[in-house]
Protein backbone atom coordinates (compact mmCIF):
# COMPACT_ATOMS: atom_id res chain seq x y z
CA UNK A 1 0.00 0.00 0.00
CA UNK A 2 0.73 3.67 0.08
CA UNK A 3 -0.61 6.34 1.92
CA UNK A 4 0.18 9.80 1.25
CA UNK A 5 1.50 12.58 3.92
CA UNK A 6 -0.98 15.38 3.85
CA UNK A 7 1.10 18.05 5.69
CA UNK A 8 3.46 18.66 3.19
CA UNK A 9 3.34 20.88 -0.48
CA UNK A 10 1.40 18.12 -2.79
CA UNK A 11 3.93 18.45 -5.25
CA UNK A 12 6.48 17.30 -2.95
CA UNK A 13 4.58 14.34 -1.78
CA UNK A 14 6.37 10.67 -1.63
CA UNK A 15 4.75 7.52 -1.49
CA UNK A 16 5.86 6.24 1.82
CA UNK A 17 6.64 2.61 1.29
CA UNK A 18 6.01 0.52 4.56
CA UNK A 19 5.01 -3.05 5.41
CA UNK A 20 2.02 -3.69 7.33
CA UNK A 21 4.49 -5.61 9.86
CA UNK A 22 6.19 -2.40 10.33
CA UNK A 23 3.44 0.14 10.59
CA UNK A 24 1.95 -1.98 13.59
CA UNK A 25 5.13 -1.95 15.22
CA UNK A 26 5.81 1.79 15.04
CA UNK A 27 2.00 2.10 16.08
CA UNK A 28 2.95 0.00 18.85
CA UNK A 29 5.74 2.30 19.65
CA UNK A 30 4.07 5.51 19.58
CA UNK A 31 1.27 4.15 21.64
CA UNK A 32 3.31 2.75 23.85
CA UNK A 33 5.51 6.03 23.98
CA UNK A 34 2.23 7.79 24.85
CA UNK A 35 1.48 5.80 27.51
CA UNK A 36 4.64 5.43 29.42
CA UNK A 37 6.04 9.28 29.29
CA UNK A 38 3.01 11.20 29.49
CA UNK A 39 2.01 9.40 32.57
CA UNK A 40 5.57 9.89 33.94
CA UNK A 41 5.81 13.12 33.42
CA UNK A 42 2.56 13.82 34.95
CA UNK A 43 3.30 11.81 38.21
CA UNK A 44 6.89 13.99 37.92
CA UNK A 45 5.05 17.01 37.83
CA UNK A 46 2.42 16.25 40.59
CA UNK A 47 5.57 15.05 42.94
CA UNK A 48 7.21 18.36 42.06
CA UNK A 49 4.41 20.53 42.79
CA UNK A 50 3.71 18.40 46.31
CA UNK A 51 7.08 19.06 47.06
CA UNK A 52 6.68 22.56 46.57
CA UNK A 53 3.77 22.72 48.48
CA UNK A 54 5.27 21.45 51.37
CA UNK A 55 8.20 23.58 51.30
CA UNK A 56 6.13 26.94 50.88
CA UNK A 57 3.63 24.89 53.86
CA UNK A 58 6.46 25.42 56.08
CA UNK A 59 8.21 28.34 54.53
CA UNK A 60 9.11 30.88 57.64
CA UNK A 61 9.47 28.38 60.22
CA UNK A 62 13.08 28.60 61.59
CA UNK A 63 15.14 25.69 62.36
CA UNK A 64 16.18 25.91 65.88
CA UNK A 65 15.02 23.02 67.53
CA UNK A 66 17.08 20.48 68.93
CA UNK A 67 14.88 17.78 67.40
CA UNK A 68 15.61 19.22 64.10
CA UNK A 69 19.23 19.83 64.43
CA UNK A 70 19.16 16.16 65.17
CA UNK A 71 17.95 14.97 62.53
CA UNK A 72 20.47 16.69 60.03
CA UNK A 73 23.21 16.04 61.58
CA UNK A 74 22.69 11.97 62.17
CA UNK A 75 24.56 10.24 59.58
CA UNK A 76 25.88 12.71 57.35
CA UNK A 77 29.61 12.63 57.00
CA UNK A 78 31.73 15.41 55.58
CA UNK A 79 35.45 15.82 55.63
CA UNK A 80 36.71 18.51 57.91
CA UNK A 81 40.02 19.48 55.99
CA UNK A 82 39.26 22.57 56.14
CA UNK A 83 39.39 23.58 60.11
CA UNK A 84 42.63 25.21 60.08
CA UNK A 85 44.10 24.78 63.54
CA UNK A 86 45.36 27.54 65.82
CA UNK A 87 48.36 28.21 67.05
CA UNK A 88 47.12 28.92 70.60
CA UNK A 89 47.92 25.46 71.73
CA UNK A 90 51.69 23.86 71.63
CA UNK A 91 50.42 20.80 71.74
CA UNK A 92 51.91 18.52 69.17
CA UNK A 93 48.61 16.13 68.91
CA UNK A 94 47.41 18.76 66.61
CA UNK A 95 46.59 18.17 63.06
CA UNK A 96 45.26 20.74 60.49
CA UNK A 97 44.62 17.95 58.20
CA UNK A 98 43.26 15.27 60.31
CA UNK A 99 39.39 14.79 59.40
CA UNK A 100 38.36 12.54 62.69
CA UNK A 101 38.20 13.11 66.40
CA UNK A 102 39.74 10.73 69.07
CA UNK A 103 36.93 9.10 70.76
CA UNK A 104 38.05 6.62 73.68
CA UNK A 105 38.51 9.13 76.48
CA UNK A 106 37.02 9.63 79.99
CA UNK A 107 33.99 11.21 78.66
CA UNK A 108 34.59 10.65 75.17
CA UNK A 109 32.32 8.56 72.57
CA UNK A 110 31.98 5.38 72.66
CA UNK A 111 33.79 3.80 70.11
CA UNK A 112 36.18 4.23 67.38
CA UNK A 113 36.90 7.75 65.72
CA UNK A 114 33.75 9.90 64.59
CA UNK A 115 33.69 11.34 61.62
CA UNK A 116 32.12 14.16 59.64
CA UNK A 117 29.83 16.05 61.06
CA UNK A 118 29.76 14.09 64.51
CA UNK A 119 33.69 14.56 64.84
CA UNK A 120 32.63 18.57 64.81
CA UNK A 121 29.96 18.11 67.44
CA UNK A 122 32.69 15.84 69.31
CA UNK A 123 34.92 19.45 69.06
CA UNK A 124 32.31 21.49 69.91
CA UNK A 125 31.15 19.59 72.60
CA UNK A 126 34.79 19.79 74.28
CA UNK A 127 35.61 23.07 73.16
CA UNK A 128 31.88 23.84 75.45
CA UNK A 129 32.77 21.49 78.06
CA UNK A 130 36.01 23.66 78.58
CA UNK A 131 34.56 27.00 78.68
CA UNK A 132 32.00 25.76 81.27
CA UNK A 133 34.89 24.29 83.65
CA UNK A 134 37.11 27.41 83.34
CA UNK A 135 34.28 29.81 83.98
CA UNK A 136 34.22 27.38 86.78
CA UNK A 137 37.34 27.59 87.94
CA UNK A 138 36.98 31.12 87.75
CA UNK A 139 33.76 31.41 90.12
CA UNK A 140 35.61 29.10 92.33
CA UNK A 141 38.74 31.05 92.32
CA UNK A 142 36.62 33.95 92.99
CA UNK A 143 34.65 32.73 95.92
CA UNK A 144 38.01 32.05 97.59
CA UNK A 145 38.94 34.96 97.51
CA UNK A 146 41.93 34.35 94.79
CA UNK A 147 41.10 37.22 92.68
CA UNK A 148 40.66 40.17 95.08
CA UNK A 149 37.55 42.04 94.67
CA UNK A 150 35.25 40.66 92.30
CA UNK A 151 32.24 43.40 90.80
CA UNK A 152 28.59 41.75 91.01
CA UNK A 153 28.92 41.98 87.19
CA UNK A 154 31.26 39.87 86.52
CA UNK A 155 29.88 37.13 88.43
CA UNK A 156 26.95 37.70 86.55
CA UNK A 157 28.76 37.30 83.77
CA UNK A 158 30.23 34.47 84.53
CA UNK A 159 27.82 32.53 86.00
CA UNK A 160 25.50 33.69 82.65
CA UNK A 161 28.07 32.72 80.37
CA UNK A 162 28.54 28.98 81.98
CA UNK A 163 24.59 28.39 81.49
CA UNK A 164 25.18 29.50 78.26
CA UNK A 165 28.34 27.12 77.21
CA UNK A 166 26.40 24.37 79.42
CA UNK A 167 23.45 24.38 77.24
CA UNK A 168 25.63 24.62 73.98
CA UNK A 169 27.79 21.32 75.63
CA UNK A 170 23.98 19.68 75.95
CA UNK A 171 22.81 20.72 72.28
CA UNK A 172 26.00 19.02 71.15
CA UNK A 173 25.67 15.93 73.09
CA UNK A 174 22.19 15.57 72.21
CA UNK A 175 23.07 15.15 68.60
CA UNK A 176 25.57 12.56 69.59
CA UNK A 177 23.30 10.88 71.43
CA UNK A 178 20.59 10.88 68.81
CA UNK A 179 23.55 9.54 67.04
CA UNK A 180 23.94 6.07 68.88
CA UNK A 181 27.08 7.94 70.42
CA UNK A 182 28.61 8.61 73.75
CA UNK A 183 28.26 11.93 75.17
CA UNK A 184 31.40 14.13 75.40
CA UNK A 185 31.88 14.68 78.54
CA UNK A 186 35.27 15.72 78.93
CA UNK A 187 36.78 18.74 77.52
CA UNK A 188 39.29 19.52 74.59
CA UNK A 189 42.80 18.78 76.16
CA UNK A 190 44.66 19.99 73.91
CA UNK A 191 43.53 23.49 74.16
CA UNK A 192 43.26 22.72 78.48
CA UNK A 193 46.76 21.49 78.54
CA UNK A 194 47.78 24.23 75.56
CA UNK A 195 46.33 27.35 76.58
CA UNK A 196 44.44 27.51 79.55
CA UNK A 197 46.06 25.36 82.47
CA UNK A 198 48.99 27.53 81.49
CA UNK A 199 47.09 30.90 81.60
CA UNK A 200 45.06 30.06 84.52
CA UNK A 201 47.96 29.53 86.47
CA UNK A 202 48.66 33.21 85.71
CA UNK A 203 45.83 34.53 86.64
CA UNK A 204 45.58 37.24 89.59
CA UNK A 205 42.86 38.99 89.26
CA UNK A 206 39.72 39.78 87.31
CA UNK A 207 40.94 41.26 84.01
CA UNK A 208 43.17 38.19 83.99
CA UNK A 209 40.35 35.90 84.37
CA UNK A 210 38.68 38.16 81.54
CA UNK A 211 41.32 38.19 79.05
CA UNK A 212 41.47 34.08 79.59
CA UNK A 213 37.80 34.05 78.97
CA UNK A 214 37.80 36.13 75.63
CA UNK A 215 40.46 34.17 74.01
CA UNK A 216 38.18 31.03 74.85
CA UNK A 217 34.89 32.71 73.34
CA UNK A 218 36.43 33.66 70.71
CA UNK A 219 38.08 30.50 69.81
CA UNK A 220 34.81 28.97 70.04
CA UNK A 221 33.22 31.40 67.46
CA UNK A 222 35.74 31.09 65.00
CA UNK A 223 35.60 27.26 65.31
CA UNK A 224 31.96 27.47 64.61
CA UNK A 225 32.41 29.86 61.93
CA UNK A 226 34.79 27.59 60.25
CA UNK A 227 32.86 24.80 61.16
CA UNK A 228 29.62 25.98 59.22
CA UNK A 229 31.89 25.87 55.93
CA UNK A 230 32.68 23.06 56.21
CA UNK A 231 29.35 21.02 57.78
CA UNK A 232 27.25 19.27 55.69
CA UNK A 233 24.02 18.46 57.53
CA UNK A 234 21.69 21.88 57.30
CA UNK A 235 20.16 21.59 61.02
CA UNK A 236 23.96 21.29 62.33
CA UNK A 237 24.76 24.62 60.35
CA UNK A 238 21.89 25.89 61.65
CA UNK A 239 22.96 24.83 65.00
CA UNK A 240 26.90 26.53 64.65
CA UNK A 241 24.72 29.64 63.57
CA UNK A 242 22.49 29.83 66.47
CA UNK A 243 25.24 29.69 68.63
CA UNK A 244 28.21 31.33 66.97
CA UNK A 245 26.85 34.55 67.64
CA UNK A 246 26.21 34.43 71.17
CA UNK A 247 30.61 33.67 71.67
CA UNK A 248 30.71 36.70 70.09
CA UNK A 249 28.37 38.75 72.68
CA UNK A 250 30.21 36.82 75.49
CA UNK A 251 33.50 38.39 73.35
CA UNK A 252 31.92 41.91 73.26
CA UNK A 253 31.33 42.29 76.69
CA UNK A 254 33.88 40.78 78.10
CA UNK A 255 35.95 43.74 75.50
CA UNK A 256 33.85 46.23 76.79
CA UNK A 257 34.63 44.81 80.31
CA UNK A 258 38.94 44.80 79.89
CA UNK A 259 38.44 48.27 78.02
CA UNK A 260 38.59 47.09 74.78
CA UNK A 261 37.00 48.37 71.61
CA UNK A 262 33.79 45.79 71.86
CA UNK A 263 33.55 45.05 68.45
CA UNK A 264 36.85 44.99 66.90
CA UNK A 265 36.21 43.05 63.78
CA UNK A 266 34.24 43.93 60.79
CA UNK A 267 33.92 40.87 59.55
CA UNK A 268 33.89 37.44 62.20
CA UNK A 269 37.29 35.91 61.84
CA UNK A 270 38.16 31.96 61.39
CA UNK A 271 42.10 32.92 63.14
CA UNK A 272 42.15 30.31 66.18
CA UNK A 273 39.14 27.70 64.43
CA UNK A 274 39.94 24.22 65.98
CA UNK A 275 40.20 21.41 64.58
CA UNK A 276 38.68 17.62 65.19
CA UNK A 277 41.98 16.30 66.18
CA UNK A 278 41.96 18.14 69.45
CA UNK A 279 42.31 15.70 71.77
CA UNK A 280 38.90 14.94 74.13
CA UNK A 281 39.00 14.22 77.75
CA UNK B 1 0.46 -5.68 1.51
CA UNK B 2 -2.55 -4.54 2.47
CA UNK B 3 -4.16 -2.47 5.21
CA UNK B 4 -7.42 -1.42 6.38
CA UNK B 5 -7.00 2.68 5.86
CA UNK B 6 -9.96 3.14 8.17
CA UNK B 7 -8.89 1.09 10.77
CA UNK B 8 -5.51 3.03 10.38
CA UNK B 9 -7.33 6.74 10.42
CA UNK B 10 -9.05 5.63 12.86
CA UNK B 11 -6.07 4.68 15.05
CA UNK B 12 -3.97 7.91 14.06
CA UNK B 13 -7.19 9.88 15.46
CA UNK B 14 -7.16 7.75 18.29
CA UNK B 15 -3.78 8.38 19.25
CA UNK B 16 -4.19 12.22 18.62
CA UNK B 17 -6.68 12.61 20.93
CA UNK B 18 -4.75 10.65 22.93
CA UNK B 19 -1.58 13.08 22.56
CA UNK B 20 -3.82 16.15 22.42
CA UNK B 21 -5.23 15.12 25.94
CA UNK B 22 -2.35 14.42 27.36
CA UNK B 23 -0.24 17.25 26.89
CA UNK B 24 -3.35 19.30 27.79
CA UNK B 25 -3.58 18.09 30.93
CA UNK B 26 0.31 18.33 31.64
CA UNK B 27 0.04 21.43 29.99
CA UNK B 28 -2.22 22.68 33.14
CA UNK B 29 0.02 20.95 35.51
CA UNK B 30 3.58 22.55 34.56
CA UNK B 31 1.42 26.20 34.25
CA UNK B 32 1.20 25.31 37.94
CA UNK B 33 4.59 24.70 38.29
CA UNK B 34 5.57 27.34 36.81
CA UNK B 35 3.63 29.88 38.65
CA UNK B 36 4.93 27.85 41.95
CA UNK B 37 8.54 28.64 40.65
CA UNK B 38 7.88 32.08 40.07
CA UNK B 39 6.18 32.48 43.58
CA UNK B 40 8.28 34.38 45.39
CA UNK B 41 8.56 33.30 49.30
CA UNK B 42 6.41 35.53 51.43
CA UNK B 43 8.52 34.58 54.49
CA UNK B 44 11.46 33.58 55.89
CA UNK B 45 13.53 30.89 53.94
CA UNK B 46 12.84 27.39 55.81
CA UNK B 47 16.30 26.06 55.92
CA UNK B 48 15.00 22.58 55.86
CA UNK B 49 12.54 23.06 53.45
CA UNK B 50 14.54 24.72 51.24
CA UNK B 51 17.18 21.52 51.57
CA UNK B 52 14.55 19.26 51.18
CA UNK B 53 13.30 20.84 47.92
CA UNK B 54 16.93 20.84 46.19
CA UNK B 55 17.64 17.22 47.18
CA UNK B 56 14.36 16.57 45.64
CA UNK B 57 14.59 18.72 42.55
CA UNK B 58 17.55 16.86 41.94
CA UNK B 59 16.30 13.45 42.10
CA UNK B 60 13.33 14.56 40.13
CA UNK B 61 15.63 15.53 37.27
CA UNK B 62 18.23 12.59 37.38
CA UNK B 63 15.34 10.65 36.91
CA UNK B 64 15.27 12.13 33.84
CA UNK B 65 11.54 11.15 33.41
CA UNK B 66 10.84 13.71 30.74
CA UNK B 67 12.59 12.11 27.90
CA UNK B 68 10.10 10.68 25.66
CA UNK B 69 10.44 11.00 22.31
CA UNK B 70 6.91 11.98 21.40
CA UNK B 71 7.20 15.36 23.40
CA UNK B 72 11.11 16.07 21.73
CA UNK B 73 9.10 15.23 18.92
CA UNK B 74 6.09 17.51 19.23
CA UNK B 75 8.40 20.38 19.82
CA UNK B 76 7.61 19.94 23.54
CA UNK B 77 10.98 18.73 24.81
CA UNK B 78 13.12 22.24 24.43
CA UNK B 79 10.24 24.00 26.85
CA UNK B 80 10.78 21.21 29.46
CA UNK B 81 14.62 21.32 29.05
CA UNK B 82 13.88 25.28 30.37
CA UNK B 83 11.38 24.09 33.22
CA UNK B 84 13.96 21.80 34.06
CA UNK B 85 16.51 24.16 34.50
CA UNK B 86 14.29 26.55 36.69
CA UNK B 87 15.34 24.68 39.63
CA UNK B 88 19.19 25.55 39.52
CA UNK B 89 18.05 28.80 38.17
CA UNK B 90 15.85 29.41 41.52
CA UNK B 91 17.54 28.67 44.03
CA UNK B 92 20.65 31.11 42.74
CA UNK B 93 17.65 33.71 42.26
CA UNK B 94 16.67 32.96 46.23
CA UNK B 95 20.41 33.29 47.34
CA UNK B 96 19.93 36.97 45.17
CA UNK B 97 17.04 37.92 46.75
CA UNK B 98 18.28 36.88 50.76
CA UNK B 99 21.73 39.13 49.65
CA UNK B 100 19.56 41.57 48.80
CA UNK B 101 17.36 41.72 51.27
CA UNK B 102 20.56 41.73 53.37
CA UNK B 103 21.91 44.48 51.85
CA UNK B 104 18.79 46.44 52.66
CA UNK B 105 18.95 46.14 55.70
CA UNK B 106 22.52 47.25 55.61
CA UNK B 107 21.40 50.44 53.96
CA UNK B 108 18.80 51.31 56.40
CA UNK B 109 21.13 50.57 59.14
CA UNK B 110 23.67 53.28 57.21
CA UNK B 111 20.88 55.51 56.87
CA UNK B 112 19.22 55.39 60.59
CA UNK B 113 22.85 55.83 62.27
CA UNK B 114 23.48 58.43 60.06
CA UNK B 115 20.22 60.15 61.15
CA UNK B 116 21.29 59.38 64.88
CA UNK B 117 24.88 61.25 64.56
CA UNK B 118 23.17 64.16 63.51
CA UNK B 119 21.33 64.27 67.01
CA UNK B 120 22.93 66.56 69.65
CA UNK B 121 22.92 63.23 72.12
CA UNK B 122 24.47 60.76 69.85
CA UNK B 123 26.96 62.67 67.53
CA UNK B 124 26.85 66.12 68.95
CA UNK B 125 28.59 68.24 71.94
CA UNK B 126 25.37 66.19 74.48
CA UNK B 127 27.16 62.71 73.33
CA UNK B 128 28.47 60.09 75.50
CA UNK B 129 31.94 59.84 74.05
CA UNK B 130 31.76 56.36 73.72
CA UNK B 131 28.23 56.32 72.43
CA UNK B 132 29.71 58.51 69.54
CA UNK B 133 32.27 56.52 68.78
CA UNK B 134 30.49 53.34 68.84
CA UNK B 135 27.67 54.80 66.42
CA UNK B 136 30.20 56.05 64.42
CA UNK B 137 32.51 52.87 63.82
CA UNK B 138 29.25 50.99 63.50
CA UNK B 139 28.20 53.20 60.81
CA UNK B 140 31.48 52.01 59.08
CA UNK B 141 31.26 48.55 59.54
CA UNK B 142 27.38 48.50 58.04
CA UNK B 143 29.40 50.22 55.03
CA UNK B 144 31.85 47.37 55.18
CA UNK B 145 28.98 45.14 55.64
CA UNK B 146 26.70 46.46 52.40
CA UNK B 147 29.75 46.34 50.55
CA UNK B 148 30.32 42.89 50.93
CA UNK B 149 26.89 41.82 50.37
CA UNK B 150 26.75 43.86 47.09
CA UNK B 151 29.86 41.99 45.93
CA UNK B 152 28.19 38.82 46.77
CA UNK B 153 25.07 39.73 44.95
CA UNK B 154 26.96 40.87 41.44
CA UNK B 155 29.30 37.51 41.72
CA UNK B 156 25.98 35.88 41.36
CA UNK B 157 24.66 37.88 38.70
CA UNK B 158 22.47 40.13 40.58
CA UNK B 159 21.54 43.53 40.87
CA UNK B 160 22.95 45.77 43.96
CA UNK B 161 20.26 46.38 46.66
CA UNK B 162 20.66 50.34 47.04
CA UNK B 163 17.64 51.00 48.80
CA UNK B 164 16.57 50.04 52.08
CA UNK B 165 14.04 47.18 53.58
CA UNK B 166 11.06 48.42 52.62
CA UNK B 167 9.29 47.17 55.65
CA UNK B 168 11.98 48.11 58.28
CA UNK B 169 12.36 51.70 56.77
CA UNK B 170 8.18 52.13 57.80
CA UNK B 171 9.39 51.34 61.50
CA UNK B 172 12.05 53.69 60.80
CA UNK B 173 9.78 56.80 60.07
CA UNK B 174 7.14 55.84 62.26
CA UNK B 175 9.85 55.87 65.22
CA UNK B 176 12.25 59.38 64.00
CA UNK B 177 9.49 61.85 65.79
CA UNK B 178 9.98 59.90 69.07
CA UNK B 179 14.10 60.16 68.78
CA UNK B 180 14.16 63.19 71.60
CA UNK B 181 17.02 61.38 74.04
CA UNK B 182 19.37 58.26 73.92
CA UNK B 183 16.63 55.81 75.16
CA UNK B 184 14.25 55.78 72.06
CA UNK B 185 17.34 56.38 69.46
CA UNK B 186 19.30 52.95 71.74
CA UNK B 187 16.02 51.17 71.51
CA UNK B 188 15.78 51.12 68.15
CA UNK B 189 19.41 50.39 66.85
CA UNK B 190 19.00 47.11 69.03
CA UNK B 191 15.80 46.42 66.78
CA UNK B 192 17.90 47.09 63.72
CA UNK B 193 20.86 45.41 65.00
CA UNK B 194 19.37 42.29 66.11
CA UNK B 195 16.78 41.91 62.91
CA UNK B 196 19.78 42.16 61.17
CA UNK B 197 21.37 39.46 63.08
CA UNK B 198 18.71 37.43 63.67
CA UNK B 199 17.97 37.40 59.44
CA UNK B 200 21.43 36.32 58.76
CA UNK B 201 21.06 33.39 60.87
CA UNK B 202 18.25 32.52 59.10
CA UNK B 203 19.59 33.25 56.19
CA UNK B 204 22.68 30.65 57.02
CA UNK B 205 21.27 27.84 56.43
CA UNK B 206 19.22 28.96 53.81
CA UNK B 207 21.68 29.76 51.56
CA UNK B 208 22.93 27.35 48.80
CA UNK B 209 26.14 29.43 47.12
CA UNK B 210 29.21 28.85 49.49
CA UNK B 211 30.38 32.17 49.07
CA UNK B 212 27.33 34.16 49.87
CA UNK B 213 27.23 31.94 53.49
CA UNK B 214 30.69 33.10 54.03
CA UNK B 215 29.71 36.17 53.88
CA UNK B 216 26.49 36.32 55.66
CA UNK B 217 28.11 34.24 58.28
CA UNK B 218 31.58 36.28 59.11
CA UNK B 219 28.91 39.03 59.47
CA UNK B 220 25.46 37.96 61.66
CA UNK B 221 27.96 37.98 64.59
CA UNK B 222 28.79 41.24 64.15
CA UNK B 223 25.58 42.67 64.23
CA UNK B 224 24.64 40.65 67.51
CA UNK B 225 28.28 42.36 68.96
CA UNK B 226 26.11 45.68 67.86
CA UNK B 227 23.43 44.41 69.76
CA UNK B 228 24.97 43.22 72.73
CA UNK B 229 26.80 46.37 73.24
CA UNK B 230 23.97 48.34 72.60
CA UNK B 231 21.28 46.14 75.14
CA UNK B 232 24.27 47.33 77.86
CA UNK B 233 24.55 50.90 76.58
CA UNK B 234 20.16 50.83 76.83
CA UNK B 235 20.20 49.03 80.73
CA UNK B 236 22.81 51.66 81.91
CA UNK B 237 20.82 54.49 80.72
CA UNK B 238 17.51 53.09 81.93
CA UNK B 239 19.67 52.58 85.07
CA UNK B 240 20.25 56.56 85.29
CA UNK B 241 24.39 56.14 85.38
CA UNK B 242 25.05 56.88 81.07
CA UNK B 243 28.56 57.97 82.99
CA UNK B 244 29.12 54.47 83.35
CA UNK B 245 28.93 54.33 79.57
CA UNK B 246 33.62 54.36 79.35
CA UNK B 247 36.12 52.32 78.20
CA UNK B 248 36.51 50.22 80.46
CA UNK B 249 33.25 50.75 82.62
CA UNK B 250 33.59 51.42 86.58
CA UNK B 251 33.11 47.26 87.23
CA UNK B 252 32.54 47.95 90.59
CA UNK B 253 29.61 50.01 90.01
CA UNK B 254 28.07 48.51 87.71
CA UNK B 255 24.44 47.01 88.48
CA UNK B 256 24.76 43.10 88.73
CA UNK B 257 22.46 42.80 86.00
CA UNK B 258 24.62 44.21 83.93
CA UNK B 259 26.83 41.05 83.78
CA UNK B 260 24.44 39.33 81.63
CA UNK B 261 21.77 41.78 79.93
CA UNK B 262 24.07 42.37 76.34
CA UNK B 263 23.58 38.32 75.62
CA UNK B 264 19.67 37.14 76.79
CA UNK B 265 19.97 33.75 74.93
CA UNK B 266 21.79 31.17 74.76
CA UNK B 267 21.04 30.62 71.33
CA UNK B 268 20.75 33.13 69.15
CA UNK B 269 16.29 33.59 68.07
CA UNK B 270 15.03 33.89 64.25
CA UNK B 271 12.41 34.92 65.24
CA UNK B 272 12.93 38.41 63.98
CA UNK B 273 14.49 37.32 60.94
CA UNK B 274 13.12 39.50 58.04
CA UNK B 275 11.78 37.13 55.20
CA UNK B 276 13.97 36.43 52.18
CA UNK B 277 12.47 38.87 49.60
CA UNK B 278 11.71 41.63 51.64
CA UNK B 279 14.28 43.63 50.49
CA UNK B 280 14.63 41.73 47.17
CA UNK B 281 15.55 44.22 44.04
CA UNK B 282 11.73 44.08 42.24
Amino acid sequence: MTADRHDSNPSEIEPIRISEAELGAMTADMDEMHHASLPALRDAVDEWKQLHHDARASAGKVVHTLASRRRFLIGSGVALGGLALAACGSSSKSSPSSTSAPAGNGGGTKSGALTGDLAIVALAAGLENLAVATYQGGIDAATKGKLGAVPPAVVTFAQTAQKHHRAHADAWNAILSSAGKSKVTGVDKTVKTGVVDPAFAKVKNVGDLANLALELENVAAATYLNGIGVIEGKAGIATAATIQPVELQHAAILNFVLGKYPVPDNFAKTTGARAPSDALG
Amino acid sequence: MTIDERALAERVEESRDLHSTSLRDTRVALDEMVELSREPSARAVDPEAGHHVAQETGRLLSKGVMGGGALAAAGFGAVLVGLMSTPAFAAQTTDVQMLQTAASIENLAIATYGVALTLPFIGGADAVPVVKTFVTTTVQQHKDHLQAFNSAITTLGGKEQKDPDPVLLGVVNKAKPGLTGPAPVVALAIQLETGAAETYVAFTSALSDVTARKVTTSIMGIEAQHAAVLLAVQALVAAGHPEYITLPPPLAMLPAAAGSIGFPDAFYKTDQARPATEGAVK
